[in-house]
Formats: C-alpha cells, sequence, structure tokens
C-alpha cells in the first residue's frame, strides 16, 4: 500500500485538469508501454476467465506416487512446469492461480476504493467537522505503515480469502479518501465550478455532473496501480504465513511461499509462481502508468 | 511558518490518542492469548486460566485500558512476554538495526536512483531513458521479498560471496554503544569489523532499496524534464551558460524539490518493506521483532512497538510536510 | 538548500562505500568466511551452531522452550543423567541411588570432587539447596508457564495458592543432606517415574552461592503478570558444574560458552560454543553451506538429499523418540461414532504420507508410543488405507456422505514428527475426501492460535505430535490420556477403563507389570480411537563434515563436550 500512498501523493502534486477525456484514448492508445500492459493484462484475464478450459489438470487433485519419494520432479513432456509437493501438476496451479489473483486484487481494490470514496466525498464535499473526524481517522490508518496494517488485521480477523481481501482493501481506505477529497477540493474552486455556481446550478447537480467526473481522473489511475499493490500485498501476507486458510488453493503468493523450503531441490516450484505475479503486477503497472500520463495535462504534447 | 509547524504538531495529538485506543482495541481483538503462547504444547486448559486471571486479561476492558494508559505515560512498556527483558530496552537494541538497514536502502537508491533519472531525462526518448522506465517498473513490480530470496540464493549461495543472515559475524566481538552496527564498529576503530557489518548489510539494504530506487528514478526523471521546459532554464541557456553549469545551477537544484518530497515519502515503504526484508534475512530488527510479537501474542511488544513505529513515522512525515511548506512557499499560507 | 554543495559529498561517500564493497579479498582474514575463521583458532576452535530461536532465560527450574533447555545443558548437570544416545539412565552428578522398600524415600550419593563453574563444591547440602528452591517457589514462579516440569513431575509447592493454576498436593517432602555426600530425598507417596523424571533440565543443579548473590528468585512482576528476573542469575551468571561455561549472551544474535577446563568428566574438546538462532529452516541451511554456522537442529527432509551430496557437510541422525498423531476431539459429532473415527483411520494413507514426505526416515506408527518405550503392544489392531471400508463404515454409522469434517493443521511450525504440516494436512485432507469425507481446511499459527484451539477442544480433527521427555509410557500415553482433555473430548466423553489402566501402571513399581498394563492400554487406544498415530520420524541434525563426535540424544538434549573441529 505504501507504494500506491506515494502514487497518490504524486498524483496529488499534480493538479487535476478538466475536460481532458476527449483525447486521453488517443494518447494512451499511442503509448508502446501502455499497450504492452494491455496485452499483460488481456491475457491475465483471459488466462483467469476461461481456466477450466486451458488447465490440462484440476489443480487441487494431486497423485502422491509422481513424486517417487522426493521434492519434487521438474519440468516434463507430460507436465511443462513439474509437479509440486502434492504431486499436482504446476501449470495447472499457475492457471488458476490467475483467478484468485484476479478476484483478490478486484474485490480488494473495490472494498478499498468504495469506502474511501464515500468518505473522501463527504469529507471534501461536506466539510466541517465530519471532514476534521474522517480525515483524522485516516491519519491514524495511515500512520501504521500499510503492510504491518494489512498484517494486524488478517492477525485480527484470522486468516482466510476473504479476511486478506478485507484487509489489503482497508489499507487503501485512506488512500482513494485523500486522493478524492483532495481532487474534490481542488475542483471546487475550479473556473467552470465558480462559473456554474455563478448562474444557479444547484450544489447537487454541480457535484455530480462537474466535480466528480472531473475528480476522478486521478482514482482510475490510482485504482489500476492499487490493483498491482494488493496483488503484491497479498502475496506478501502469504510470505508471513497468513495466506488462504485451504493450502490447496492455488493462489500465486501461497505457492511461492510454500516451496521457497524446495529452492534447493526444485527452485522452479518457487520462480514460476514468482514471475506470474511479476508479469501481472507489471501489467497493471504499465496500464496506470499510461492512464497517468494520459490523462495528466501537464504532459500533454510531450512524447 | 511557525504557525504551520505549530498546528501540524497540534494535529499530532488526536493522532496519537486515536493510535492509542486502535492498538489497544486491536490487540483485545486478537484471538489466542499469550497465556497459551507460554505454555505451548504444554498447556492445559487449568494452566491457561491462571495465566490469565495472572494477567488481568479477565478484567473490564476499560479498566485495562486505563492501566496501559497509566504506563504509557510512565514511559513505561512493560516487559516482553517471551523474552522478559523490557520493551524499551528491545526497541532500543532493534530500533539502530532497522534504522541502519533503511538508511542504507535510502543510501542505494538515492546514490543509484538520481543519477539515473538525471540521465533518463538528458538523453530523452533514448535508450538509457527506455531502459530505466523498463526497470524502474519491474523494480517496483517484483515483491520484495521474492527479489530477496533470490538476491540471497544467488549472491550468498550460489556465489558465496556474501553471508545469508543477521547484522554481523558472531566470530566478531566488538562494544555495541549505540547499536548502529557501522558507527560501533566506526568507533572501535574496528575495520575489519565494519567490513564485516558493511557486507551483512548489502543484500537487505539492495532488496530493500529496490522500489525507493525505482520511484525515485521515476520522479527525478520527471522532474528534470518538467524543470528543462521552464522558463528560467531556457533564459540562463540563452544567456549562454555552459550545459554542466545550467544543469547543476538551475535544472537539478530546482527539480530537487519533488524528489526530496518523495524521498521523505519512502519512509512507511521502507518500514512495510524491512517486515519481509528482515524476515528474510534473519536481521534483528523491528520487523521480525514485531512479526514475532503477532505470532506469540506478546503484548506489552505489539502495544510498545507499534506505538513507536507509528509515532516515529508520523514524526517523519511531519518533517517531510514541514520542510516541503519550507521549500515551496505557495503552500506555506494554505 | 545548498544541494550542489552537498552533492560532492553524496559522491564522497559514494566512493568510500563502493571502496568498502570493492575486492579486497586478500584482507578478509576474519570477516564473514565463519568456516576459515574458526579453524584458524587455536587450541581446540570455536563451533557455532544455530537454534530456532533465542533462548529464554537460563534457568532450568523456569523454562520449558527447547532453545534455553539446549544451552542450560551445557553449562548444568543433574543428579541423573541419560547414556549418551539413549533414554536409559546412568549416574550423573549423582553416583547411585537407593530407596526403601515402599519406594517413597531415596538416598541418592553425590558425585566427589566436583566444583561449580564460581569455585564452589558440589555437597549434599548444595543439592539440597536446590530442592529446596523449588519446592518454595512463590508468586510468579509458581505460575504453569514456568515451573511446568516441576509441577508435572513433583506437584504443588510449599505454600499453596489456588490462583496459581499449580495443584495443591505435592509429591516432594523434604531433602536432607545427611552428610558432605549423601542427599537423602523423602517423597510423600511411591513415584515409578521418579528417577527417569529427575534427568530433565529442569532439575539441573546450580550454585547455591550464585543462586542467592545474583537473585535467581527474585524478580518484579509487572501489569501485565510478566515476570523478569530481577536478578542476573539466569541472564549473565548462570553457575552450574556442567563442561562448558558461560561468556556472555547477546539477545538475538549470539550466546558464546567456553570450556570448563575444571570439569570433572571428560573435558569438552573445542575452546569455545556459540549458539546463535536463525528461525528459519532454509535459512539455517544456507548458512551452513556459507558456513556462516557449522550446525544445526530439525533439518528438513528434503534436504537431507542435498546436505548428504555436499562433501563438506554431513547428517548426524537422531534416534526417533516421538509419534505424530491425527488426533480427533471425540466430543463433537459425528467423532462420537466409533465407526466414524474408524472410518477416518480406513480413511487416511498414511503410508503415502511416510514415504514421500519423510525423504525415508519415519515408519507408520500403530499406536501412540513409539517401539523403543516399554509398554510397547506389537498386537494392537491396524487400519490400512482402505477408502471403500471407510465408506461403508460411513454408511453403517447411518450418515449421509459425503460427511463434512473440520481438519485443522498449524502454521508456522516445523517440528521433528511433522516436518511440514501443511503439506501432510493436504496430502491426508485429498485421501480422507476420497473416503467418503468432506474436509474444510482450518489452520492457525501454531503457537499460541492453533496450541490453544486444539486444547480448548473446539477442533474436530487436528494435527499434533509429541517428542519424549524422557524414556517412559508414562510420558507418552500417561501425557496424553491419563487425566481428561478438551482436546480429546475426554472431559465429556472420558475413557475410564483406559485412564484406569494409566493410573494404575503409574504407581506400579513392578516392571513387568507396568509393561503388561501399558501394552494393553495401548490396544484398547487402538480400539477405541482417540486419534490415529501415523509417524514415528527419525530427526536429523547437519553439520559441517569438519564437526566430529556429536552424540544426538532421542530427548533432543545433548552435550557438545565430546564435539571436535578438524583443521
Amino acid at each position: 500500500m505504501s507504494i500506491a500512498e506515494l502514487e497518490a501523493r504524486e498524483l496529488q502534486l499534480e493538479p487535476g485538469g478538466g475536460g481532458l477525456w476527449s483525447d486521453a484514448w488517443r494518447r494512451l492508445r499511442a503509448n508502446p508501454g501502455a499497450i504492452v500492459g494491455f496485452v499483460l493484462v488481456g491475457l491475465f484475464v483471459v488466462v483467469a476467465l476461461f481456466a477450466p478450459l486451458i488447465a490440462p489438470e484440476d489443480p487441487r487433485t494431486g497423485d502422491l506416487s509422481r513424486l517417487a519419494g522426493r521434492c519434487c520432479p521438474g519440468p516434463s513432456a507430460e507436465h511443462w512446469f513439474g509437479v509440486d509437493q502434492q504431486g499436482r501438476d504446476e501449470l495447472s496451479r499457475i492457471i488458476y492461480g490467475a483467478r484468485f489473483s484476479l478476484l483478490i486484487g478486484v474485490v480488494s481494490v473495490a472494498v478499498g476504493l468504495s469506502i474511501g470514496m464515500i468518505l473522501g466525498s463527504i469529507a471534501g464535499y461536506v466539510g466541517g467537522v465530519l471532514d476534521s473526524l474522517i480525515m483524522r481517522l485516516m491519519d491514524v490508518m495511515l500512520s501504521i505503515p500499510g503492510f504491518l496494517l494489512a498484517i494486524g488485521i488478517v492477525a485480527m480477523l484470522g486468516p482466510g480469502l476473504f479476511q486478506i481481501m478485507i484487509a489489503v482493501g482497508a489499507t487503501q481506505i485512506p488512500i482513494f479518501a485523500r486522493l478524492l477529497r483532495g481532487s474534490i477540493l481542488a475542483q471546487r474552486e475550479n473556473d467552470f465550478v465558480l462559473a456554474a455556481r455563478s448562474i444557479g446550478v444547484p450544489r447537487r447537480t454541480i457535484l455530480a455532473s462537474h466535480i466528480l467526473p472531473n475528480a476522478i481522473s486521478p482514482v482510475i489511475v490510482q485504482g489500476t496501480l492499487a490493483l498491482a499493490t494488493a496483488i503484491i500485498d497479498v502475496a506478501g501476507l502469504g510470505y508471513v504465513g497468513l495466506g488462504p486458510q485451504d493450502p490447496s488453493t492455488p493462489e500465486w503468493g501461497t505457492m511461492l511461499t510454500d516451496t521457497t523450503r524446495y529452492l534447493q531441490t526444485a527452485p522452479h516450484l518457487a520462480i514460476i509462481p514468482g514471475i506470474a505475479i511479476v508479469i501481472s503486477v507489471l501489467g497493471f503497472n504499465l496500464i496506470g502508468d499510461g492512464l497517468r500520463e494520459a490523462l495528466d495535462p501537464k504532459l500533454r504534447g510531450r512524447g | 511558518m511557525l504557525r504551520f509547524v505549530v498546528r501540524r504538531l497540534l494535529l499530532l495529538v488526536p493522532i496519537l490518542i486515536g493510535l492509542s485506543i486502535l492498538v489497544f482495541l486491536w490487540i483485545r481483538a486478537l484471538p489466542g492469548t499469550p497465556a497459551t503462547a507460554l505454555l505451548g504444547e504444554r498447556a492445559t486448559p487449568a494452566a491457561v486460566a491462571a495465566v490469565r486471571e495472572q494477567y488481568g486479561l479477565d478484567d473490564p476492558v476499560h479498566e485495562q485500558y486505563y492501566a496501559y494508559v497509566k504506563t504509557l505515560s510512565r514511559l513505561d512498556f512493560g516487559d516482553s512476554i517471551t523474552t522478559r527483558r523490557p520493551v524499551l530496552e528491545e526497541f532500543q537494541q532493534r530500533f539502530p538495526a532497522t534504522i541502519e538497514l533503511a538508511l542504507a536502502a535510502m543510501l542505494f537508491s538515492i546514490l543509484l536512483g538520481i543519477p539515473l533519472g538525471f540521465l533518463a531525462a538528458k538523453r530523452h526518448g533514448g535508450v538509457l531513458d527506455h531502459l530505466s522506465l523498463v526497470g524502474s517498473l519491474l523494480g517496483i513490480s517484483i515483491p520484495i521479498f521474492f527479489l530477496a530470496i533470490v538476491l540471497k540464493y544467488v549472491f550468498a549461495v550460489k556465489l558465496g560471496l556474501l553471508p545469508t543472515v543477521g547484522r554481523m559475524s558472531v566470530l566478531i566481538t566488538i562494544e555495541h554503544p549505540t547499536n548502529f552496527y557501522v558507527l560501533d564498529s566506526l568507533l572501535a576503530g574496528d575495520l575489519e569489523a565494519l567490513w564485516d557489518v558493511l557486507k551483512h548489510l548489502i543484500l537487505p539494504a539492495v532488496a530493500l532499496g529496490s522500489i525507493p530506487l525505482a520511484i525515485i528514478a521515476r520522479i527525478t526523471r520527471a522532474a528534470v524534464l518538467d524543470v528543462q521546459n521552464e522558463d528560467y532554464v531556457r533564459t540562463a541557456r540563452a544567456k549562454g551558460l555552459s550545459p554542466s553549469i545550467v544543469d547543476r545551477r538551475h535544472v537539478l537544484r530546482n527539480a530537487l524539490l519533488p524528489i526530496t518530497t518523495i524521498i521523505g515519502l519512502q519512509t512507511g515503504l521502507l518500514l512495510s518493506g524491512a517486515v519481509l526484508t528482515e524476515s528474510v534475512f534473519a536481521y534483528p530488527g523491528i520487523g521480525t521483532w514485531l512479526l514475532e510479537a503477532i505470532e506469540a501474542r506478546n503484548y506489552p511488544v505489539l502495544q510498545g512497538g507499534i506505538l513507536f513505529v507509528a509515532i516515529v513515522f508520523v514524526l517523519v512525515n511531519l518533517l517531510v510536510d514541514i520542510s516541503y511548506a519550507f521549500l515551496n512557499p505557495r503552500i506555506r499560507l494554505s | 538548500m545548498k544541494w550542489h554543495r552537498l552533492l560532492p559529498l553524496l559522491v564522497v561517500a559514494m566512493l568510500a562505500f563502493a571502496a568498502g564493497c570493492g575486492g579486497d579479498d586478500d584482507e578478509t582474514t576474519g570477516g564473514t568466511t565463519a568456516a576459515e575463521e574458526t579453524t584458524e583458532a587455536a587450541g581446540g576452535g570455536t563451533l557455532v551452531f544455530a537454534g530456532a530461536s533465542d533462548p529464554v532465560v537460563l534457568d532450568g527450574a523456569l523454562v520449558s522452550d527447547g532453545e534455553s533447555i539446549r544451552v542450560i545443558t551445557q553449562i548444568f548437570e543433574t543428579l541423573v543423567a541419560l547414556k549418551p544416545g539413549t533414554t536409559e539412565p546412568e549416574p550423573g552428578l549423582a553416583t547411585e541411588w537407593s530407596a526403601n522398600d515402599d519406594g517413597t524415600v531415596w538416598t541418592f550419593k553425590i558425585r566427589e570432587g566436583v566444583t561449580f563453574h564460581d569455585g564452589e563444591p558440589l555437597n549434599a547440602e548444595a543439592v539440597c539447596f536446590n530442592f529446596d528452591r523449588w519446592y518454595n517457589f512463590s508468586g510468579p514462579l509458581q505460575n504453569p508457564s514456568a515451573t511446568y516440569y516441576w509441577q508435572v513431575v513433583f506437584g504443588g509447592f510449599a505454600t499453596y495458592n489456588k490462583d496459581s493454576g499449580a495443584p495443591e498436593e505435592s509429591l516432594y517432602k523434604s531433602c536432607e543432606a545427611t552428610d558432605e555426600s549423601t542427599a537423602v530425598l523423602t517423597l510423600t507417596k511411591p513415584s515409578a517415574t521418579f528417577i527417569p523424571a529427575l534427568s530433565q533440565q529442569a532439575f539441573s543443579i546450580a550454585s547455591p552461592k550464585a543462586l542467592q548473590e545474583f537473585k535467581a528468585d527474585e524478580g518484579t512482576v509487572d501489569e501485565d503478570g510478566v515476570f523478569s528476573p530481577g536478578g542476573t542469575f539466569g541472564t549473565e551468571q548462570p553457575i552450574g558444574t556442567g563442561a562448558f561455561k558461560f561468556v556472555s549472551w547477546v539477545r538475538n544474535d549470539r550466546l558464546t560458552l567456553e570450556r570448563n577446563d575444571d570439569y570433572w568428566g571428560e573435558k569438552a574438546k573445542v575452546d569455545t560454543l556459540i549458539i546463535r538462532p536463525i528461525a528459519d529452516n532454509a535459512a539455517r541451511l544456507q548458512a551452513l553451506q556459507t558456513g556462516e554456522i557449522q550446525g544445526y537442529d530439525l533439518v528438513e527432509p528434503q534436504d537431507i538429499e542435498t546436505i548428504k551430496g555436499d562433501a563438506t557437510l554431513q547428517i548426524i541422525d537422531r534416534p526417533a523418540f516421538n509419534v505424530a498423531y491425527v488426533g480427533f476431539n471425540t466430543a463433537l459429532k459425528p467423532l462420537d461414532d466409533p465407526k466414524v473415527r474408524q472410518a477416518i483411520a480406513y480413511g487416511l494413507d498414511r503410508q503415502s504420507v511416510v514415504d514421500n514426505f519423510y525423504s525415508g526416515r519415519a515408519v507408520v506408527a500403530t499406536q501412540f508410543m513409539p517401539p523403543e518405550v516399554v509398554g510397547y503392544a506389537d498386537d494392537v489392531p491396524t487400519y490400512e488405507y482402505d477408502p471403500e471400508k471407510a465408506k461403508q463404515l460411513l454408511t453403517e454409522a447411518g450418515l449421509t456422505l459425503p460427511v463434512p469434517i473440520e481438519f485443522w493443521y498449524p502454521t508456522d511450525v516445523s517440528r521433528p514428527y511433522m516436518p511440514d504440516p501443511k503439506r501432510n494436512f493436504e496430502a491426508f485432507a485429498a485421501s480422507l475426501n476420497n473416503s467418503g469425507f468432506k474436509v474444510t481446511a482450518k489452520s492457525a499459527p501454531w503457537n499460541p492460535d492453533y496450541l490453544g484451539q486444539v486444547s480448548e477442544g473446539t477442533t474436530q480433527l487436528y494435527l499434533l505430535g509429541w517428542t519424549g521427555d524422557y524414556g517412559d509410557a508414562d510420558n507418552f500415553i500417561g501425557t496424553f490420556f491419563q487425566s481428561p482433555q478438551k482436546a480429546w473430548g475426554t472431559t465429556t466423553n472420558p475413557m475410564t477403563e483406559i485412564q484406569k489402566l494409566l493410573d494404575d501402571a503409574e504407581i506400579e513399581t513392578d516392571e513387568g507389570e507396568r509393561e503388561t498394563l501399558y501394552q494393553e492400554a495401548n490396544r484398547q487406544l487402538m480400539t477405541y480411537l482417540p486419534g490415529v498415530p501415523y509417524a514415528h520420524s527419525q530427526p536429523a541434525l547437519a553439520f559441517s563434515s569438519k564437526v566430529q563426535g556429536y552424540v544426538a540424544s532421542p530427548t533432543t538434549n545433548e552435550s557438545f563436550a565430546t564435539v571436535t573441529i578438524e583443521e
């Protein structure tokens, strides 16, 4: 989450511009990095959606006789990525793992984003005591380093897929809240808002049709980057032993962590999920980066 | 300016109060008790009940909180349940370790990140620029523990160049007046010890510094690009100043404003990353301390330790904000 | 902001750093390559051994964790010792002992010519001082977390405090030094387990002078009820009679011991013994490979081949003395039905787990104690993996398949009897799912969550095991089943007959009679099935091949005195 937080601050330093949707898409398409990002993420999503059709075997059912008493046979013609410590096909587990990473990433960002946005827009638009109260609470949350906060929440809720999503999502709440509040405050004083106000447009209409659409662009960028952070944080939680409860769950972070003890006899078991994590995270980071450049008025007209 | 600082300091008060309540409630919400932690495999229900009683765990929550605040106000954080030593004493030993590691990581990322970002911006659109962009994106896309494991396996186990665990070889003994081992070995004038400490720092620092490195390089590049097109830089160039002087006096100097901010903002990242890096390298810092404490339900360490970390984190953020305000007059008025 | 003035400084710093990192290999006379350096040390050299965590306190009476005990074993000795590599009692600080006819008065001959590390003589008075110290523990020291072993073997203390959790009755009555080398211990009732139990480090004899001078029993109790030693006995001045003397302890970094040149027996070979904590198994192996350490305990089975394949390293076997089992809470439905318990026994593919996950270093267990222990029965009922039979039993029990069942496993732990609990769990869960069950996976960090849940009786099926503290059936099935435990559900669903057998066996002084009683208990246990034992494993230690003479003990407490390091 700390990376996400940094990105958020980075975004906040740059004033959000208005009316840039028209050519943002054009600039995004011209960005080779973003295109690579879309390809990687597209691949990731396709694999996740069609896992049952692509995977050669059931990811949870193994055959211990494949181990022949040792751990663990490496890549072969039948098993491209080898078999894991339970005699399961590693390739099938990697393919199904895309599902879990995507699910965890999307749900946890959805949690952080929705709660954060609600709190942020209340704070930003209502202001006053409510603003102070919400923002102080956010400050308290931000005063604990994000990963520690996530560990703390999982330790409290107990291990499990759902608890992990909540924990990772919770660490992102203050980021989105601050971000949205900041851009609403900035938009409120913008010329077009002042103009709308002066010609008597109602406040709610101003918020809904003028402020939010313009304040939302940094949130979209942040959301994409937060997906990347969420996948990494989940893997990290797996590393400190707080992964999904059912160990047969093909989740990349846990797969990596569980097999670091076989690093010397079967390095592929740790390295393959590691690479899968890097590729998916890289995809979201590339898209987020492209979106940022496309939506940032200051970078307009520059390579 | 003074008003700004005072206001920010006052804001610390509600944060600290909120934090102490949050930490207290969180600890009470953790499943399991130190009783079972202490007794381990040999726990019997009767023994667990006895320990609960002794620890005051059956008192009403508000009384427990009152007792907690009372001890905090005396700067007494109690004793660690597992080691039976004062929390403050352990903190004094663990904290310098993490700071030393964080500083080494920072040094690594700054010394590599700023020149890299600067060069990338100067050769904007060139091969180096693209390489550094790809590299920095990769840097923030690799889980830090994965990088640490790979680094350790390659450089320590396979190549045998560097040690795998700890802060210094157990065969070297020096005094530790500060618990900053680099400083301690300098104070002792023991170069062999210094070299040994540095060797133990390299791999964890590189692993921990990878993400700040990527971010610093990116921000430097963006900031230099920004500044380069400013009017005063064009003017300086038009005046016929040599490119190196323009770079030094105008470009880099002004680009350093966002860079310093970003550097300051890495604290949280370093503290988060330290948990994972320290656990890969069995490095006795704050990260491993808190992780062990969570596992063992070591309440006193958690209560004290998390508060310490949060206070340090809040103070560093405050310093960053203040220095940013100091550097950027536009913010001062707000 | 004079950044441009700082830059050159940064550059200088960078250069200095780079120079530090640069190659000066020839200067590395004693840097971090521990293996090279230790051999350079004069005399017997230095052995660096890695433990899994830092010791707690170096006072045997007050700890029960393995890492404290490992160090205490080096510094202190007990009246009764174990023959190296076995669980057989032999003379320690007592050269002989005898009991009166009803087994309540025990006379110990104390070894002569032994001195503590502080120069004080060991005599009967010093021995009785130690026993009286333990018996008179009060306040926080009566807490079961501090004095577990005393309470298991001797029960209560001189003063009874019902809040302490310690029992009221005590087996101990008095200790009297009738002359310089004779200590007479009087018990309140006969005990058959008393002599082997005295070999535990909880009954280490310490220097009375040091115990008093360094205030072993003083300490403060803070608001959290944590006892912290006020004196320095357990942290800086642990003074015993052992082959090694304490030098220094830097917390979480290293604990240094040196040879006791005045030792009464065979003196230690190495000059210095350093024990350092490395929590992670893989990290210990890596540190051994880089030479940062020269030995560690609890080698994981899959690493054994790697170590054996490396000519500079070696494996030392620890005799098997443990049992791994799947425990049942027989008070919870459907486990109260014997047919369901049998179905699980048939549904667990124990052979595959033992064959594939223990690198050929384990045997399938048929009962709750290893074959080495007297009372082991060869003719207990056995249960081969048979999914069809399991399904049939479940149907007979009137249940609809698949039968849902919660199965718990611990995380963050590696025990000698289950090196990778998660892996065992996954294989068992898969075989149960094939046998008419539907397993719900539940996990918790080993300590305290997992152990807490199990002992509170909230877990239906759970993975657990035990390493013997001393060589007696009482320490296995006695510990598990003699008194009711929520973990087995025996508090609400008692195994009356088996408990009676165990009670009788504990006070039976005739060895043959005891064996028969324990064998019968084992047969009944495997019919009743409060759980399914599945493995006795042979743990291993790894050392640099330069290290010779290490004798591993089944109870995991061995002296480093016999170890030598080759040049």
